[in-house]
């Protein structure tokens, strides 16, 4: 059954399929172009961040020049866009120099280097050195983490608060998924406009007077207590998407079980359950985006122990005030749900197939 | 109405899946065709391509002059009953049957008229106002019919609509959908599995299998006129018995021989094999073409089984070697299992087959 | 048929509860942590700072200035958003679901503004959108525009911050209206669209009559979830643009509380806001709901 069958060429309809494709090829430009240039700007050194126009990819090296100033050494760095070399610096401190060459042009270079270069112009005919340095891609990455000293235990605890968070809206919600799949009870429909009932009030409004029921509890500014706030919320959702993935799942096949002798648990634990797993994984997995992506409420209910959101946020807005950290911060945030966007996409019918109000 | 003629249509899924391979047919005007195969023998698809929902890789399609190998469904005017009968369940009976007809933006009376006729064709007239989701699988499938009737189109295609009935339901909608065809005389082309739903309603049987035409040809045919094994198998219940036999050319006459069988052929069927140079055939003999007979006139002896009574006859099923052979004998007496039975052939019904190409040599 | 024995008659009892026990941690989720705060937010909004019963709270939201504007901002970012993220969500999910070669990548690609935090879309729009922002220096590089000539986005007329608000929002939110609305479309059985094409229908007749109307429930909660949290917006307004510039309803909540949290009215006014604002929400997902059938078609739906 292997022999080719050649295709008669038709022109038309090569040309529809070129249009299509370049179609959807541009769509997908689209979308994911303000992704892509936070994604580059996370990789700009502050002084190419700051340029206009702003580079489409960052450099790889920097080159620059270096001669006698007023101050002490001139250095100028190359500017692409412009093609010509910009005086940046007028100093006789090597290490300020350094410092400079690091923090903002993205190349690491150390004093000893420096010198070398300056040993090159006094000894060479030119008054002007020309020499290039490798840039630090990572450098904001890195910079972000040592700049904003929580930023690691503010990512350990987002994680921590999207596990919990899991945890409560899949066992609580997936009860109450399986009794709306599989029993006709009082209140069935007041479950089903639950998710809207929720959504009413504004999730802001919910947050502000937690702040005192948890802080009655002990669990204000804990992650716990984050949790409980995002689990009301996901709770509802995941009532819906449960109740999707089993109304899936024929009753029939717990039937099976059970005239083999399986207990109704028994049933639902060995049949049920492990079809409904990669579903059930993808339920999760929304409530682990919300749950990690959620910025407000986390500002309101938390103190000394931010989330890894608030942190970014303040990157952003607070103090620091580097677009290219921020960035850099913001798509260290985003790589996990991006990552899981991936799989839960396998997942869209069941998860969403048998939802109607 | 109109004839529709398939031309060299070849079907290729992906890179290398072939469900459809040069297919050449014609249905004349008012035939029934029916397309018969096992399932994923490519007859489906043939008739997706005729509908227009599958794109033709090689090959033409003509109904009546036109060709319309590369027109979408809609100008193709042919209509068609779907496996789940694919009724719109937002529309009423009504507007399920006036969709094509609104479409084609006839006055409001005609189509009205229509929709009645059709609906009464197919005996739903009651049932107009009502959604799908209150009817019965059965009526479901009346409405499917109505709404293709209604359009009165050149090329009528039904794709196993039956298949879905529970099995009474099955063979009374058979008659009446050859009873609908009778009286709308429409150009029909029926896919099917099932072998006694083609016999029964099939001017013309097609059977294809692995995306080939294997035969084609009238009921009577392919049944008692199969062209290879696999048909003389496919078609009939119980189907054909096959026994492997040497060919003995002893003086004058020719003998087909093996463990239980010495058989001397009537010089009528000693012809066909009078060019045929190898050794051995394989025989094969319809259940109802062998008779049961005293042990002296017996060409072969074996012996019962089991037997199943049907009412009318009894199937006997007999154990030869590794295979079993089955043999409807009248209904009384009951053979018991294990009785000696006797057997002989009617002559002028057995088929022989080669065994290399599995194609029959007596045609 | 002889009376049931005690012990079966408690077993079906049990049989019969089964349903409401596995519901019931909900139940006390529900009140627990989403029924409290509610009441005492409900609560509050009708206590002055004292702690006496008022109706100044209200008086003061309605008389604010900022009142009338928020509302309006909130209702035309609601009627535009929704109805174009409705269309083109519904466009995507119609290209996506014809299965072309690669379609599955590209429904990668069209999920991921919804995987962005708020605060990386933040700013990612942010750095786009200053005069020296990506944008420009996209137009710039695409010589549409020179580069003297900066489009200064987030300033200027309120029409104009409005619309680049619906768009900057439409981009992250189209995704989830998108799946929910493929997931719908995946629902429907292809023999029921072919029958269409069959039976003389083109592209937009079949979308039209059939596939449109048979997504009908899929549509209505596609809708009702993206009704309801549309008028809510008001996070990527404040990354943009910052408070008061563009007042909107649940930013003012959030105004009141955050910001100025030191005034003596502050907190009365956010309380006073938030049941404005869910009375809002509630009253336009019911009246949703009712147009669009949803009572109607409940029975039927029903297994």
């Amino acid at each position: 059954m292997s022999e080719k069958i050649k295709k008669p060429f038709k022109l038309s309809r090569l040309i529809r399929k070129t249009i299509f494709y370049l179609f959807i090829v541009t769509l997908a430009v689209v979308i994911i172009l303000p992704v892509f240039f936070l994604v580059s700007l996370s990789f700009l050194s502050t002084r190419e961040a700051y340029l206009y126009p702003l580079p489409l990819l960052p450099s790889l090296k920097a080159r620059y020049s270096l001669t006698y100033g007023e101050r002490g050494y001139l250095l100028s760095v190359y500017d692409d866009f412009n093609k010509e070399y910009q005086t940046v610096l007028d100093t006789n401190d090597f290490e300020k120099m350094s410092v400079y060459m690091h923090s903002q042009i993205g190349t690491p270079f150390s004093i000893p280097e420096i010198e070398e270069v300056i040993k090159d112009l006094e000894s060479g005919p030119e008054d002007t050195v020309y020499f290039s340095a490798r840039k630090d891609l990572l450098y904001n990455y890195d910079t972000f983490f040592k700049v904003t000293r929580e930023a690691v235990p503010a990512l350990l605890r987002s994680l921590q608060i999207a596990g919990m968070t899991i945890l409560i809206s899949l066992s609580i919600g997936g009860l109450a998924g399986y009794a709306f799949a599989r029993y006709i009870f009082a209140g069935r429909d007041a479950l089903k406009f639950s998710v809207l009932f929720v959504r009413m009030f504004p999730g802001v409004a919910i947050a502000l007077p937690m702040v005192i029921i948890l802080a009655n509890m002990g669990f204000y500014d804990r992650p716990i207590g984050l949790s409980l706030v995002y689990s009301v919320g996901s709770i509802s959702l995941t009532i819906w998407i449960t109740a999707s993935i089993f109304i899936g799942i024929p009753e029939s096949l717990e039937e099976a079980a059970q005239v083999f002798g399986a207990t109704k648990v028994q049933s639902f634990l060995r049949v049920t359950l492990p079809l409904a797993l990669p579903g059930l994984a993808a339920a999760a997995m929304y409530a682990f985006l919300g749950a990690w992506n959620e910025t407000v409420s986390a500002i309101i209910l938390t103190q000394f122990n931010p989330t890894f959101s608030v942190v970014v946020y303040q990157t952003l807005l607070g103090s620091v005030g580097q677009v290219n950290l921020a960035a850099a911060g913001g798509l260290v945030m985003a790589l996990p749900s991006v990552f899981f966007t991936f799989f839960i996409r396998k997942y869209i019918q069941q998860m969403w197939g048998g939802v109607t109000i | 109405m109109a004839t529709l003629k398939m031309q060299n249509v070849t079907k290729q899924f992906g890179r290398n899946v072939i469900a459809v391979r040069d297919f050449n047919l014609e249905v004349k005007e008012q035939e029934f065709l029916v397309l018969l195969g096992p399932s994923g023998c490519g007859k489906t698809t043939a008739m997706r391509m005729v509908a227009g929902l599958e794109e033709v890789t090689t090959g033409k399609i003509f109904i009546g002059d036109r060709d319309v190998t590369d027109l979408p469904p809609r100008k193709r005017n042919v209509s068609m009953i779907f496996q789940n009968y694919a009724v719109w369940p937002h529309m009423t009976v009504y507007d399920n049957i006036a969709f094509a007809l609104k479409l084609k933006n006839l006055p409001a009376e005609e189509i009205d008229r229509k929709v009645k006729e059709a609906a009464g064709l197919a005996k739903i007239e009651m049932l107009l106002d009502r959604l799908p989701a209150q009817l019965s699988g059965g009526q479901q499938q009346r409405v499917a019919v109505s709404r293709a009737i209604a359009v009165n189109p050149d090329i009528f295609l039904m794709d196993e609509p039956l298949s879905n009935l529970d099995a009474k339901l099955r063979v009374s909608m058979r008659t009446e959908l050859k009873a609908i065809h009778e009286k709308a005389g429409s150009t029909t082309v029926f896919v099917t599995h099932d072998q006694s739903e083609a016999m029964s309603m099939a001017d013309r049987i097609v059977i294809m299998k692995d995306g080939e035409v294997i035969q084609v040809g009238s009921p009577d045919d392919v049944y008692h006129r199969s062209r290879s094994i696999f048909v003389a198998d496919f078609i009939g219940t119980p189907p054909t018995n096959f026994m492997e036999v040497d060919v003995r050319k002893e003086g004058e006459g020719i003998h087909l021989v093996n463990s239980h069988l010495n058989l001397l052929l009537e010089p009528a069927l000693a012809k066909h094999l009078n060019t045929y140079s190898k050794d051995k055939i394989i025989l094969g003999v319809r259940p109802e073409n062998m008779l049961l007979v005293s042990e002296d006139e017996a060409a072969l002896s074996a012996s019962c089984l089991v037997s199943e009574p049907q009412g009318s006859h009894q199937v006997v099923a007999i154990q030869l070697d590794d295979s079993i052979i089955k043999v409807i004998a009248p209904a009384s007496p009951t053979i018991l299992p294990g009785t000696a039975v006797h057997m002989s052939f009617k002559q002028e019904t057995l088929r022989f087959f080669d065994p290399d190409t599995t194609l029959a040599i007596n045609d | 048929m002889t009376a049931a024995s005690p012990a079966k008659r408690f077993r079906d009892l049990g049989s019969k509860a089964v349903p409401y026990l596995l519901i019931l941690p909900v139940v006390v989720y529900y009140f627990l942590f989403w029924l409290r705060p509610v009441l005492k937010t409900l609560i509050d909004s009708f206590r002055t700072a004292a702690g006496g019963f008022t109706f100044q709270n209200y008086i003061m939201v309605f008389t604010d200035p900022n009142f009338m504007p928020a509302l309006r901002n909130t209702a035309i970012i609601v009627v535009f958003s929704v109805s174009l993220e409705f269309i083109a969500a519904l466009f995507l999910a119609l290209l996506i679901n014809r299965k072309f070669f690669g379609s599955s990548l590209f429904l990668f690609v069209a999920m991921i503004p919804m995987a962005l935090p708020a605060v990386a879309v933040g700013a990612m729009w942010l750095t786009g959108l200053t005069a020296h922002g990506w944008m420009n220096s996209l137009l710039y590089y695409l010589n549409i525009i020179a580069e003297s000539h900066k489009i200064y986005w987030l300033t200027g007329s309120e029409w104009k911050l409005l619309a680049l608000i619906i768009v900057v929002d439409a981009w992250q939110v189209i995704p989830s209206v998108m799946i929910i609305l493929l997931a719908g479309l995946q629902n429907i059985p292809e023999e029921t669209i072919e029958a269409g094409y069959v039976f003389g229908g083109d592209y937009l007749t079949v979308l039209r009559k059939i596939t449109v109307p048979l997504l009908g429930p899929t549509i209505q909660t596609a809708v009702i979830l993206r009704l309801i949290s549309a008028i809510q917006i008001w996070l990527i307004i404040v990354l943009l643009v910052g408070f008061s510039r563009m007042p909107v309803l649940v930013e003012r909540i959030v105004y009141y509380h955050e910001e100025v949290p030191g005034l003596d009215i502050s907190f009365q006014m956010a309380s006073g806001y938030t049941i404005i604002v869910s009375l809002i929400v509630s009253t336009a997902a019911l009246l949703y709901l009712r147009a669009s059938g949803a009572f109607g078609s409940k029975k039927e739906a029903a297994r």
